[in-house]
């Protein structure tokens, strides 16, 4: 297994975010996250990424290592590259930076060549720049490569963080709504260019996402999350038939035809 | 022209070679009296000053309003060394600045847990404390202050006068700025800008957000260390807790914020007009902190990207124009 969670716990006060989670991934599996607004997909991302510790008796492994309490950097150096559902991109930065910052781990100069200015890795710099020149290309953001972040639109910025986010050549990425708020065709060329990364870069996916059908089109495997428990896990198809899931989201069970429309949103 | 960019750019270390001719040069040729070199080692020694604070500041995104206690920390270090071991300017400046990164890791522990104003705050106290600590310290002089502290001798010449100390700050202030680019240039640079931007992101990249945070104020503080060295041996070699008040903190801040936070140039620029002004408004005392904190409202308001964004914006404006220039042939 790739990602493994025993009895993921987080609370904030008395609201149970995450209640005891399990959870596994085998390497090059696209998962799917779903759940309504406020289910703890997100604070699901953000226990496994490290951004927040997890309450006592929860357990988390990645690759084999265990992550349980590991600080945020360090799961990131071990292969585990995010999105935010907020995006966080770095406004103030040109796009290659940005891009460039997410490659940090493997530069491969030492600090100390840095302070001395040493020649190659001047020569190391390009080549790290001509590496992310094309992963940019790949995404369609090359032209604006010299820009600042804070001018791309909204679609590009999701690109943006997309790019960032592979340029550390992860082992697994998790993305947090990478498709809220764009244009129907615009959910379309994210997702080709995301399966096409998938193939490129041999990358194993988590998708959290609102709009059903990326997650029944794209997701191998779907897991429902409500109030903070796992609810239901299966293919596409069998969550669309789970009475659970059904429940969660509208409440009320459905005749097949109001419960395709619904998924179909 | 593009040729010799591309050698620059090959062989950066080039550009500071020319630099250093072109400033050797440049007081035979245009200055008339000792009281311009004078003026030309405080603005070197403020270059060093404002390049630290950059890296902290305008790179890493600090707050400290602490820094002109780490220039004292500098200081002190030549003068008690001089004072007491009757060191010169070649043992105390390795020293002042090693001692003064120590101290460094002092202000960086505060930023692990404090942002914005707070840090301010907490940076700013412990710059006072170390002025204060000085003032009353008989072992620093206390309010006498430090006299007559020795000027460096090389190849057989004393450096006693300020057009001859010229050539001692000049070199100094170039190899803080070639140190201060080949940092900023590199990944680290970048791993700083990033956490400035957003700590959380740049974590998720693999950056270690408390270690360049720590290293960003020990950088910028050997960065002080060496200026305040530099100061304290500028003759006659006097230094007084006077000169490491809130009003040189303040004009500090304005050079960055003036010249354009995160920008190398534009600080350096900054560094060099706000010396200036300084020197020509000291009649002017007791207005000399209004002075200088309206500039730095007035930029933040007006053009909060300071003299580096205009510097940024002309050849971004003629990289798009040749580009343009470009596809209509
Ligand atoms: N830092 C925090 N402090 C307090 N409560 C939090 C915090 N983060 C999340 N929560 C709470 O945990 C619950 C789950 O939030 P989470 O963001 O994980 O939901 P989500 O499934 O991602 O929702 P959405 O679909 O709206 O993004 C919510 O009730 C939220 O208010
Ligand atoms: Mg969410």
């Amino acid at each position: 297994m790739l990602l493994k969670t025993k009895k993921l716990m987080k609370a904030f006060g008395g609201l149970k975010a995450i209640n005891k989670v399990d959870f596994e991934l085998p390497k090059n599996e696209i998962r799917g996250i779903i759940g309504p607004n406020g289910s703890g997909k997100s604070t699901f991302f953000n226990l496994v990424s490290g951004v927040y510790d997890p309450d006592p008796g929860s357990y988390i492994e990645f690759d084999g290592h265990d992550i349980t309490n590991e600080p945020p950097h360090k799961v990131g150096e071990l292969g585990l590259a995010r999105t935010f559902q907020l995006l966080r991109l770095y406004q103030d930065m040109s796009v290659i930076n940005n891009v460039m910052s997410g490659y940090h781990t493997l530069v491969p100069y030492k600090f100390i060549d840095a302070v001395i200015g040493r020649k190659k890795i001047w020569d190391q710099e390009k080549v790290i720049k001509e590496e992310m020149m094309e992963l940019l290309s790949f995404v369609g953001l090359a032209d604006y490569a010299e820009m600042n972040a804070s001018e791309l639109s909204g679609g590009q910025r999701r690109l943006l963080v997309l790019a960032r986010a592979i340029a550390g050549k992860p082992k697994l990425l998790m993305l947090d709504e990478p498709a809220a708020g764009l244009s129907p065709v615009n959910v379309d060329n994210l997702m080709k260019i995301l399966m096409r990364l998938k193939e490129k870069y041999g990358l194993t996916l988590i998708i959290i996402e609102h709009i059903l059908k990326v997650v029944m089109d794209t997701c191998s495997k779907v897991t429902v999350l409500d109030h903070g428990e796992k609810i239901a896990e299966g293919t596409p198809s069998q969550i669309k038939d789970d009475n659970a899931v059904i429940e969660a989201y509208l409440g009320k069970k459905m005749d097949d035809e109001e419960m395709r429309k619904a998924l179909a949103v | 022209m593009e040729k010799f960019k591309d050698i620059i750019r090959q062989y950066p270390f080039l550009g500071f070679i020319i630099a250093f001719f072109i400033l050797m040069a440049i007081p035979s040729i245009f200055f008339t009296d000792l009281y311009q070199s004078h003026l030309s080692s405080l603005i070197f020694i403020n270059i060093i000053v404002a390049a630290g604070l950059n890296i902290v500041k305008g790179y890493c995104g600090q707050v400290t309003v602490g820094h002109v206690g780490l220039y004292a920390v500098g200081s002190y270090t030549a003068g008690c060394m001089f004072m007491y071991l009757g060191a010169s300017l070649w043992i105390t400046l390795p020293v002042a600045i090693l001692v003064t990164g120590l101290f460094g890791v002092a202000f960086a522990i505060p930023s692990f847990r404090l942002e914005g104003p707070y840090l301010a705050l907490a940076t700013l106290g412990g710059g006072e404390a170390i002025r204060l600590f000085i003032e009353n310290g008989e072992f620093f002089g206390s309010t006498y202050g430090i006299s007559s502290i020795s000027q460096p001798e090389l190849f057989g010449i004393t450096f006693d006068t300020p057009d001859k100390y010229y050539y001692i700050s000049m070199p100094i202030m170039l190899i803080a700025i070639y140190f201060s680019f080949s940092v900023l240039r590199s990944s680290i640079g970048r791993a700083f800008m990033a956490v400035r931007e957003d700590p959380i992101s740049a974590a998720a990249s693999g950056i270690n957000v408390k270690k360049h945070k720590m290293l960003a104020f020990i950088l910028s503080a050997m960065f002080a260390g060496a200026a305040g060295a530099v100061y304290a041996h500028l003759p006659p070699g006097y230094i007084h807790p006077n000169n490491y008040t809130v009003i040189e903190m303040v004009t500090f801040l304005a050079m960055v914020v003036f010249g354009g936070l995160g920008h190398i140039w534009g600080g350096i620029i900054g560094a060099v007009i706000i010396t200036i002004v300084y020197d020509l408004t000291r009649p002017l005392y007791e207005y000399q902190l209004f002075i200088f904190g309206l500039t730095i409202v007035l930029t933040i308001l007006f053009m909060p990207k300071g003299i580096g964004g205009f510097i940024d914006k002309y050849f971004i404006d003629r990289r798009f124009k040749k580009k343009q220039g470009v596809a209509s042939k």
